[in-house]
């Protein structure tokens, strides 16, 4: 068997945080891919669930919103029905309710407003760079990956430069709630309940509330519209407005989902870079590379390892009864490697074309309402980074975080000669 | 039935596509660049977007509500704009004609 990552031998348990500090355990979803596409994971934390691991067959239940729901919870963890009430966003919703919160959103991240922002993405990736290259040697993800969506989520939404590194560290807590590195309450390691009720399961969760509601009463009083919020606030076409619960869960949610996905698929591009020597050559030739890289640069990365749907109803699939009840989690991850999809999974071709990666619940309802923004964001910053550098290479060993949720790099020590 | 996707810059795609499935999903299946469907079909990304061949139009009726609010996301929307995956392949549409939009 080929070894994507040494640690797994094929049999990695997907619902410990552990195996994911060192990777994706890749040999164990090619197994499952080929084995056992629809699998009963056993579960520690909690109720067992099936793990779905094949491309074709997470496009075709991903449309299946009746059968399998998001209403009911979108990460593996078991939650009763009246924290799922308190914690829930749009995210946790199906449709026809999940498109009514969508359409009030839409026109904000749709792919006309954000290329408005063309020019402020790469005036700030020139400042990122400029600081971040000069140091010769330097963590990748701290120092640039880090830098730009936090600095962009501050633009697009009108926030004060200074409230940014306060926002990304909460952002973190929320979505990073399973590595040490990023909270102190650890969410499978946590003695006490008392943070049930709150957004994310998380205190991040209930000071983000605070700030979203202070920042739109500020607003309002000095009639601030600027950035994307006039666009939110404004009346959708049936006549709704967005409530204050829903932008609270919104803001939430755009400062934790908003921030660190786009973050890894940077911090993947540069480390795929770093043992594709070249990748930087075929940036530097430019040209159409750009039409097709960020998907390939963001399938690569699949910051958004999996989403759990909940079966409404018993159902027969690859000679197992799904129960009503039953959680199912669809692993992007997964499909993003799966050889019947995908020619050569395991190389970055940034030529890539067609590219149905998943990596933003593509086929579905939830199809990331940010991805836009962060296919911008990515080929801005790479177009940034290859003007700017003769080589890159690995400085040391990168971290992966710890999560079986959102999967990056954490640190990535690496080594460039600038041009 | 016969689909024709006329593409910017002149080109075009001419597939034979089955009953049963939406303008989109055989859009896809013929790798027509341009059509994308990025949320499969449930009235939620705009990227299906295409202009029906007015010849074509009033066989192909007009886009619901919730199609036009998406449409008006939508970049160089017309008259005829049109998400394909609300246009399902239908014997009457045998030899339609539509336009991808310049992205």
């Amino acid at each position: 068997m080929t070894v994507w990552t040494p640690t797994d031998d094929g049999y990695a348990d997907l619902s410990s945080h552990d195996t994911f500090a060192h990777g994706a355990p890749h040999n164990t979803f090619a197994r499952l891919r080929r084995e056992d596409p629809l699998h009963w994971t056993e579960f520690a934390g909690g109720k067992n669930f099936w793990s779905v691991t094949r491309y074709e067959d997470i496009t075709v239940m991903n449309k299946n919103t009746e059968v399998f729901s998001s209403a009911r919870g979108i990460r593996m963890e078991d939650q009763s029905y009246e924290e799922y009430l308190a914690r829930r966003t749009f995210q946790e919703t199906d449709p026809p309710e999940h498109s009514k919160v969508r359409m009030k959103l839409l026109k904000a991240f749709s792919k006309t407003t954000m290329a408005q922002y063309e020019q402020d993405i790469r005036d700030l990736c020139a400042d990122i760079l400029d600081q971040a290259l000069a140091k010769g040697e330097f963590d990748a993800t701290k120092e640039i990956a880090r830098q730009l969506p936090m600095r962009m989520l501050g633009r697009v939404v009108g926030l004060p430069e200074a409230d940014l590194p306060w926002l990304v560290e909460k952002g973190d807590a929320l979505i990073a709630n399973t590595d040490p590195d990023f909270t102190s309450h650890v969410l499978d390691k946590m003695q006490t309940d008392e943070f049930r009720m709150m957004p994310f399961n998380s205190p991040a969760g209930a000071e983000l509330y605070i700030y979203a509601k202070e920042l739109m009463e500020e607003k309002a009083r000095k009639g601030d519209t600027s950035g994307v919020l006039n666009l939110i606030l404004e009346p959708a076409k049936d006549g709704s407005v967005i409530t204050e619960t829903e932008f609270r869960n919104f803001f939430c949610l755009l400062v934790a989902a908003g921030n660190d996905t786009t973050r890894y698929s940077i911090a993947a591009g540069i480390q795929a870079m770093c043992h594709q020597p070249e990748l930087l050559v075929q940036m530097q030739e430019g040209g159409a590379v750009w039409d097709t890289a960020a998907d390939e640069i963001i399938r690569w990365a699949t910051p958004a390892l999996y989403f759990r749907r909940t079966a409404t109803r018993d159902v027969e699939m690859h000679g197992k009864t799904i129960r009503e009840g039953d959680k199912v989690l669809y692993w992007f991850v997964s499909a993003n490697r799966d050889e019947s999809q995908f020619d050569d999974p395991f190389h970055v071709n940034l030529h890539r074309s067609p590219n149905r990666h998943l990596s933003f619940g593509q086929f579905g309802p939830h199809v990331c309402l940010g991805m836009w923004l962060a296919r911008l964001e990515v080929t801005v910053l790479f177009q940034e980074l290859a003007k700017r550098i003769r080589h890159i290479e690995a400085a040391g060993p990168h971290k992966f975080l710890r999560s079986n949720f959102v999967g990056g790099i954490k640190e990535l020590p690496v080594r460039v000669e600038a041009v | 039935m016969q689909v024709t996707w006329r593409l910017p810059g002149g080109k075009a795609v001419t597939a034979t596509v089955d009953y049963g499935q939406s303008l989109m999903e055989a859009a896809l299946a013929n790798d027509v660049p341009g059509v994308a469907g990025e949320c499969g079909g449930s009235l939620a990304c705009a990227t299906c977007h295409v202009y029906v061949d007015p010849a074509w139009a009033a066989k192909c009726g007009e886009a619901g509500e919730f199609e036009g609010a998406m449409l008006d996301l939508a970049e160089h929307r017309r008259e005829t704009s049109r998400l394909s995956c609300q246009l399902e392949t239908h014997p009457d549409l045998d030899g339609l004609v539509l336009e991808v939009p310049a992205s």
